[in-house]
């Protein structure tokens, strides 16, 4: 009896951590499509994504295509997207499901590569419908592994009608910048609805540090070990947005703060600006019809120093499985998606802007994005930060000096995890 | 002997269920921590112990560690206290007993990440009922940045694993007290034995089976927490609340790091396995039989 008892602890032990490890390694138990030719000669593909939200429109999309090549079916799956980040490379690798699948950017763009679970699609003729420039977050060593197929502007929104009432106009340096704030909280306006808790210093981060580092390969340096966060871009960044936070141009503990939080003080109008980007416009209306909505990039340098105008992200990279079964018919489908009706029918539907050419856009909120596409911006500086972990070192150095950690030491705290990070 | 061989072929599912979805994965978990496979790729290379080297001097996991330490001490001392409070009120045979008890074990059923996400909202420092109702009550000075300020973050996410758990611990620990012989009372009783006196000499000691199992299970518990950190803080604000399961959770699909997150596992393994035996030796030597 005794013996048993001993015996208990180290199974109790072994299954905790058990279950914690079997949880993390995310078993695969998507339902998957038969993935072959069936009897009649039909082919079923499957395209397997993590915007749940846009399910409606891509059915219709889908049912478009079917009707245009019958001997192919197209079977969707969607996971949420923080599972979509942990699970898809079980469920893909074998090339089962995801003949044709979605990527984010950045870390999993470079670790799919590197695993080689993309086709290769240079040459196809479909890539012409593209902007040339949109679509360069889907290559590698000069190959187009996939295709970003939504364009996001991660600049600050502003509500026009707001502006206008207090005769503001949109700065051209800091120092406008920061009488403009300083105008709008006297008026009893917060002047940056920021969810500090969540999205907000991922997102504000870009635009502030934008012409403060006028490069877009300034964090790629860094995590090469040829720039330091504690260099001046970086703690010129830091603070600014200390100052933005200690003259209370966010709204009172913004660090606490998260996305819809912070959304819903700009939809009920109590915040003149919402640091987010493009994509929150759709909804932002959605919830208050009344509001007329812009983008703004913050510019942190002199007027005649500013370099971009602005932040652009291409996201919602459309692949062709390496291993799928049914390449061509795989990259049928995302020659249907190419098409510029078949995009603005989706772009319309979802409120997304999306990369290819000659669409047309039936709401404003959609239009402020197309306004954009004529402006100097750059590919969101977070999101060429490979690794996930120095990610979060770059951001947290933010909440570091919300949370009243002086600029140089937060810089300081970030580099020291990069600086473990490099060379590994 | 014919009988023991039909006793071990019941044996025989269970042990291969166990084998195959806990002992395999933890063995594969051990395989993975020599390596420094990112979870994707299908090829990687053995890197002998640098990734428990490199786990061990990160900055982010250190930090991480004693989070979990700092947030296991704060739930397990609270937990127990007030799962102890509640079975004392709620063992008497009153009307309501029933209809509380319910209400204090309602919480356990809820699923966490549900729990995560409502107390984040109610959190919320501008929209929140917590800093709303506290403001209408007129004691703003208690109002605060709940799990947006670094220094008591950690806390208020404890508070809200005390709440959906303690209800259960207290059915535990009713359990107890109703085990205890009734003689046992009117005795001591009967020696003129004070209310603390009383629980003191024949309670607390008689109920230290029980509180093992609330002590070991809450330190379990508390110690591979991850949903509700997930879901209201993700590990923020600057790593105030992550703790080593969410640093494990980034390592291997923020970073594309299951090699180095693999050991990771490893060592919380080991530390976990190293705090159920102290528990339990500890705890042991209280008990006390009639």
């Amino acid at each position: 009896m005794k013996k048993n008892k001993k015996l208990i602890l180290p199974l109790v032990s072994m299954l905790v951590m058990s279950i914690l490890l079997s949880a993390c390694g995310g078993g695969d138990n998507a339902s998957s499509g038969d993935n072959g030719s069936s009897g009649s000669g039909k082919v079923t593909i499957s395209f397997m994504h993590w915007r749940g939200e846009d399910s409606e429109a891509l059915n219709k999309t889908i049912d478009a295509f079917e009707k245009e090549n019958p001997n192919i079916n197209v079977e969707m799956q969607t996971l949420p997207s923080d599972q979509y980040q942990s699970t898809v490379q079980s469920k893909i690798s074998d090339g089962s499901v995801g003949d044709v699948f979605a990527s984010f950017p950045g870390a999993q763009f470079e670790a799919f590569t590197k695993a080689g679970l993309f086709t290769d699609l240079s040459g196809s003729s479909f890539l012409s419908a593209y902007n040339p420039k949109l679509i360069e977050a889907g290559q590698h060593d000069g190959k187009q592994y996939a295709i970003p197929y939504q364009l996001v502007y991660n600049d600050p929104i502003y509500n026009v009608k707001l502006f206008e009432k207090y005769g503001l106009t949109l700065p051209k340096d800091w120092e406008g910048f920061l009488a403009l704030c300083q105008k709008l909280k006297d008026n009893g306006i917060i002047p940056i609805a920021f969810a500090g808790a969540d999205i907000g210093p991922g997102q504000f981060m870009n635009t502030m540090v934008m012409n403060n580092a006028p490069s877009d390969d300034i964090f790629t340096k860094v995590e090469a070990g040829e720039a330091k966060l504690t260099d001046e871009f970086w703690v010129k960044t830091l603070t600014q947005i200390k100052e933005l936070n200690d003259k209370g141009y966010f709204q009172q503990d913004a660090l606490g703060t998260k996305d819809p939080a912070a959304g819903a003080l700009f939809i009920q109008e109590k915040a003149a600006m919402l640091a987010s980007g493009s994509y929150q416009l759709a909804q932002n209306k959605q919830q208050n019809p009344n509001l007329e909505q812009k983008l703004l990039a913050p510019i942190t340098v002199s007027a005649d120093q500013a370099k971009y105008e602005g932040v652009h992200t291409t996201t919602f990279m459309l692949a062709v499985n390496s291993k799928s079964k049914h390449p061509e018919e795989s990259k049928k489908f995302l020659e249907f998606l190419s098409n510029p009706d078949v995009a603005s029918d989706y772009a319309n539907q979802t409120g997304q802007n999306v990369t290819v050419n000659d669409v047309k856009y039936d709401t404003p909120e959609l239009q402020v994005a197309g306004e954009w596409a004529s402006k100097k911006t750059v590919f969101q500086p977070r999101f060429t930060i490979l690794n996930g972990d120095n990610q979060k070192a770059v951001t947290n150095s933010i909440q570091a000096v919300l949370s009243g950690t002086s600029p140089e030491e937060a810089a300081q705290q970030a580099q020291a995890i990069i600086d473990q990070h490099i060379g590994k | 002997m014919k009988n023991r061989i039909q006793l071990s072929l019941f044996l025989i599912p269970g042990l291969l269920l166990y084998v195959g979805l806990f002992v395999f994965p933890t063995l594969t978990g051990l395989f993975y921590s020599f390596t420094d496979w990112d979870g994707v790729s299908p090829s990687y290379a053995f890197v002998g112990l640098d990734n428990y080297k490199d786990s061990l001097s990160s900055i982010v996991f250190r930090k991480a560690f004693g989070n979990n330490v700092e947030f296991m001490l704060t739930v397990v001392i609270a937990q127990t206290f007030i799962s102890l409070v509640l079975a004392l009120l709620l063992v008497r045979n009153t009307k309501t007993r029933i209809v509380l008890r319910a209400l204090y074990f309602l919480p356990a059923i809820l699923s966490s990440v549900s729990v995560g996400l409502i107390w984040a909202f109610m959190y919320d420092p501008s929209i929140g009922l917590i800093n709303y109702g506290l403001n209408e009550a007129g004691m703003s000075s208690i109002a605060r940045n709940w799990i947006g300020d670094p220094k008591i973050a950690i806390y208020s996410i404890a508070a809200v694993q005390v709440w959906a758990h303690a209800g259960q611990m207290m059915i535990v620990f009713i359990a107890g007290l109703q085990g205890i012989p009734a003689e046992l009372y009117e005795a001591a009783r009967m020696d003129g034995g004070s209310k603390w006196q009383v629980f003191r000499k024949v309670t607390w000691p008689l109920l230290a089976p029980s509180a093992t199992i609330v002590v070991a299970y809450t330190t379990i518990q508390s110690f591979k927490a991850f949903d509700l950190i997930f879901t209201m803080t993700d590990g923020g604000p600057n790593y105030a609340t992550e703790i080593l399961t969410t640093y494990i959770y980034h390592t291997a699909f923020g970073s594309y790091s299951f090699g180095l997150a693999s050991a990771g596992s490893m060592i919380f393994l080991v530390l976990l396995a190293l705090l159920t035996l102290l528990q339990f030796k500890a705890l042991r030597a209280d008990r006390v039989s009639y």
